[in-house]
This record gives C-alpha cells, sequence and structure tokens, in this order.
C-alpha cells in the first residue's frame, strides 16, 4: 500500500518542472496574450495576494472547510467501514447505498444541499461530506474484511478490553487503509470544496477562483492555484509522510540473535 | 476438587462428537490424536474461542485464568515484547521477569519479527506467563523447532509446571516421546465425530511409558 513504490527519484522533480516553467515561459513570451501570463506575471499576482491579506483570507477558508468536511468524513466512513467489514447484515443494508452514492456526481450533492438547506455553511460541508463518505467506508470495509482471526482469538483470549482491541489489534492492521483513505480523500475534498464554495460562498479558493473567472484574469487563477497546489504538497510533506514513516517503523526492524 | 468440566453433549458442531473430560488442579495432559481430528477444534473450545460451541458445554472456565500458546506467536508485531506481556496483564517489571524466565532477559524492548521462531514461541509462553493462568493450553509447542531448541522448549514447560504445581496443562502434540516428559495423564482423541477414546490419569510422568506402550499396540491406535 505503500506510495513511495512508484516514487521516481527526486531529481526528477528539480529538471521536469523548470523546464515546464521554461517552456511556459517561451511561450508566453512569443504569444504575448494577457490570456497567457508569464510565470514571473504569476509570480507577482501572488506576492500581491499575499501582501493585501486576500490569499491568506481565502485559503484559511478553504482549508477550515477542507480539514471540518475531511475530519467528518474520516470518522463517518471508518465507523461505517468497519461494520460493513465485520457484519454480512450491515453490508448487506449499506452497500446498496453506497454503490448509489459512488455514483452519484458530486454537482448534484452540492446542488441538493443548496437547494434544500440555503447557501450555508453546513450545506457546503455536508455536501463535501456526502461526496467522501462513500470512498472511505469501502476502502476501510477492505481493510476490516482482511483483519487477522488470529489475533482477534489471542485478543479474546487475553481479555483485551474494546478500547485495547480497537487500539492496539484493528488500528495497526487497517492503517495503510486509512492512509490510503486519507490520500484519496485529501485530494477528492480539495476538489470539492472549490466547486462548494464556486457555486454557493462568498470567501475561499473557490470563490477567488469564480470572480477571476468572470474578468478573465488567468493570472489570478494560476496564482491562486499555485498556492494550492503549494499548501496540498505541504501537508504531504509535513503531515502524512511523516506520520507514516511513524507508523510503519515496526515493519522493517533488525533481526536479533541470540 | 473440580476445576473445569467438559460436557461435549452440547457441542453442536460437527467435528467434535461427545466429549466429557474433568480438569483439575495439577493435570498435566497431553492430548494425543490423528491431525485433523480436532484437538485444536477441542483446545479452541476449551479456550472459549469457537463461537459455535454453547458456553455451558464448558462449566467453569470464567472462573480459570487461561493462558493460551498458539501454534503461530500470536503477539502484535507492532508492539514490543513487553508491551504485548502488560497487554495480557502484566506490569512493566512482571512483564519483564516473565521474560527472563524464559530465556528473553533484556528482550523486552525488542520487536515479535525481531526475534527467531524459537525465540517468538518462548516470549509468547512467557506472555501466558503473564495472565497467571490457572489453565497453560499448549498447541503443538514443539512443531517446527530443531531438536535443540524443542528440548529446552520442553525442559522450560516442565520447569514451569513443577514451580506452580496447582497450575493444569493440555498440551496437544503428535509426538509421544513429549508426552514421556510432560505429561502425567493422557488424552487420545480419535474417530468421526471425535471422541476421547482414552483419558487415564497416571500418577507419575515416567509411567506415561507404560502407558504409551499399551496405546501403541492397541488397535487403531494412530498419532499422525
Amino acid at each position: 500500500m505503500s506510495s513511495h513504490s512508484g516514487r521516481p527519484p527526486a531529481w526528477s522533480y528539480w529538471v521536469v518542472l523548470p523546464s515546464f516553467v521554461l517552456f511556459w515561459a517561451l511561450v508566453a513570451w512569443f504569444l504575448k496574450s494577457p490570456l497567457l501570463p508569464t510565470p514571473l506575471n504569476v509570480l507577482d499576482t501572488l506576492l500581491r495576494e499575499s501582501a493585501s491579506g486576500e490569499l491568506w483570507h481565502h485559503l484559511s477558508a478553504t482549508l477550515a472547510r477542507v480539514i471540518v468536511a475531511f475530519v467528518l468524513a474520516m470518522l463517518l466512513g471508518t465507523a461505517i467501514g468497519i461494520v460493513m467489514g465485520r457484519s454480512r447484515t450491515t453490508n448487506a443494508l449499506f452497500d446498496p447505498m453506497l454503490v448509489l452514492l459512488l455514483n452519484l456526481p458530486a454537482l448534484v450533492t452540492i446542488i441538493l444541499m443548496y437547494v434544500w438547506f440555503g447557501l450555508v455553511e453546513v450545506a457546503a460541508v455536508m455536501a463535501v461530506v456526502i461526496n467522501k463518505v462513500p470512498n472511505v467506508a469501502v476502502t476501510v470495509r477492505e481493510g476490516a474484511r482482511s483483519l487477522d482471526f488470529r489475533l482477534e482469538e489471542m485478543a479474546t483470549v487475553y481479555d483485551f478490553t474494546r478500547w485495547q482491541r480497537f487500539r492496539e489489534v484493528w488500528v495497526p492492521q487497517l492503517f495503510p487503509y486509512l492512509m490510503a483513505a486519507t490520500r484519496g480523500g485529501l485530494a477528492l475534498i480539495w476538489k470539492i470544496v472549490l466547486v462548494v464554495e464556486l457555486l454557493g460562498r462568498s470567501d475561499g479558493i473557490g470563490f477567488q477562483l469564480h470572480m477571476a473567472f468572470q474578468v478573465f484574469d488567468v493570472a489570478a487563477i494560476l496564482a491562486y492555484s499555485l498556492a494550492f497546489i503549494a499548501v496540498v504538497q505541504l501537508i504531504e510533506l509535513a503531515i502524512l509522510q511523516p506520520l507514516e514513516r511513524h507508523s510503519s517503523r515496526w515493519r522493517q526492524p533488525e533481526t536479533a540473535h541470540a | 476438587m473440580l476445576e473445569l468440566q467438559i460436557a461435549g453433549r452440547s457441542f453442536g458442531q460437527p467435528v467434535l462428537g461427545e466429549v466429557f473430560a474433568t480438569i483439575e488442579r495439577g493435570d498435566r495432559i497431553c492430548l494425543l490424536g490423528p491431525s485433523g481430528i480436532g484437538k485444536t477444534t477441542l483446545l479452541n473450545a476449551i479456550a472459549g474461542l469457537d463461537k459455535a460451541i454453547p458456553a455451558e458445554a464448558i462449566i467453569g472456565r470464567e472462573k480459570l485464568r487461561v493462558g493460551y500458546l498458539f501454534q503461530e506467536h500470536r503477539l502484535l508485531p507492532w508492539r514490543t515484547l513487553n508491551a504485548n506481556l502488560r497487554l495480557a496483564g502484566a506490569n512493566h517489571e512482571e512483564a519483564e521477569e516473565h521474560l527472563a524466565s524464559v530465556g528473553l532477559k533484556g528482550y523486552g524492548h525488542y520487536l515479535p519479527d525481531q526475534l527467531s521462531l524459537g525465540m517468538a514461541r518462548r516470549a509468547a509462553l512467557a506472555r501466558c506467563l503473564a495472565v497467571k493462568p490457572d489453565l497453560l493450553l499448549l498447541d503443538e509447542p514443539f512443531a517446527s523447532l530443531d531438536p535443540v531448541m524443542a528440548g529446552e522448549l520442553k525442559a522450560l514447560i516442565a520447569g514451569i509446571l513443577d514451580t506452580n504445581p496447582g497450575m493444569a496443562m493440555i498440551c496437544v502434540t503428535h509426538d509421544g516421546g513429549d508426552a514421556e516428559i510432560l505429561a502425567n495423564r493422557l488424552w487420545y482423541l480419535n474417530g468421526q465425530p471425535a471422541r476421547l477414546q482414552w483419558d487415564d490419569v497416571v500418577g507419575e510422568p515416567r509411567l506415561i511409558n507404560d502407558l504409551l506402550g499399551r496405546l501403541r499396540n492397541s488397535e487403531g491406535f494412530d498419532l499422525v
């Protein structure tokens, strides 16, 4: 389940990405069109938006929605996934609903939430959560189905409490699935949050992209996208990867000799 | 002095037939029988792991502390040996003492996957001791160990039983030789569905030899 296995060496990022920026600069310089600003234009816009505080205002609004929606979706999805993986009856009851929700376009959920509950924050976050919960549930269900029955028996014999069974036996086995759900979840939630903001909020990156779209301000669109990508990468590097390394330490221990 | 009663009339599952037995303090039982006959099933039933078997089939279990040495070590691979023993009810110092008593002094901070098969099995045995068991269930404890390691483990288990005379043990094995060292009582499980065809109490371990000899000569006796 490790995401590192398919990862190219670090230098490739330092070659490919600058080359791309160079290529972009050349094309922009050649076209001289306001519809394709140069990288320097975009950087300039980014710095201006940052200095005026606009960028931080909208970025933090989006980030707050992402965090709330993510936490709710993970908690709900994990609980549903575990129950579905452990009980055939629950699985039979919930599975048709999962299939329905998994195939429901995100846009439909967002529109319905706004229509039913109005253009309010709760409706926005609810729409994101409803879109994400089925994915988490399906992933965690796979994990719950593959729980080792031998460790379950061990936990029964040695009188583990419910909490110990959850914390010591289940969570470490579910961890790769939870990480997969987290990664996929963040990527999906970011994108849905932008659409939610575009359609019915008055702050956030999605709202700003909408405003820039109205006046064809491509530099602003690219500047906000860049800020966005940077934050997502920061979360990956600063939180997800260290968490994964910390929790996988037991997998590759050195052997003892005696 | 009654400790644990197996009333197999109500087992209600296909492998085991009617199995009746009473286990008392100090009983060192070796459970013999051909592969796949239900020895592990019987052990799981006694430990309360088989959901198909109603609780009333095993009388007195709730009053007993049971230590179960599974065929695999079944230690949590993400927890150190010390933490594994603490989850079974020992505190930090007790865990270290139990580990030392099975020859793993100073290994408390090791992870199970860092150990050899023999060491991991001894660590699992230490976890059995961590519950201060009245009844020790051992499922083929000597399987896939080389003769030297198997011999050491046999001596270790015999030593544990000698220092805890109140402890009872049921040890599943294919090998009559294990019984000669460990047992003062023999169970022989066979048939379809399986029953205890022999349940002989022998006062002293050395008398097991005679019993095994008679068993081997009897008709239909089969350990493999």
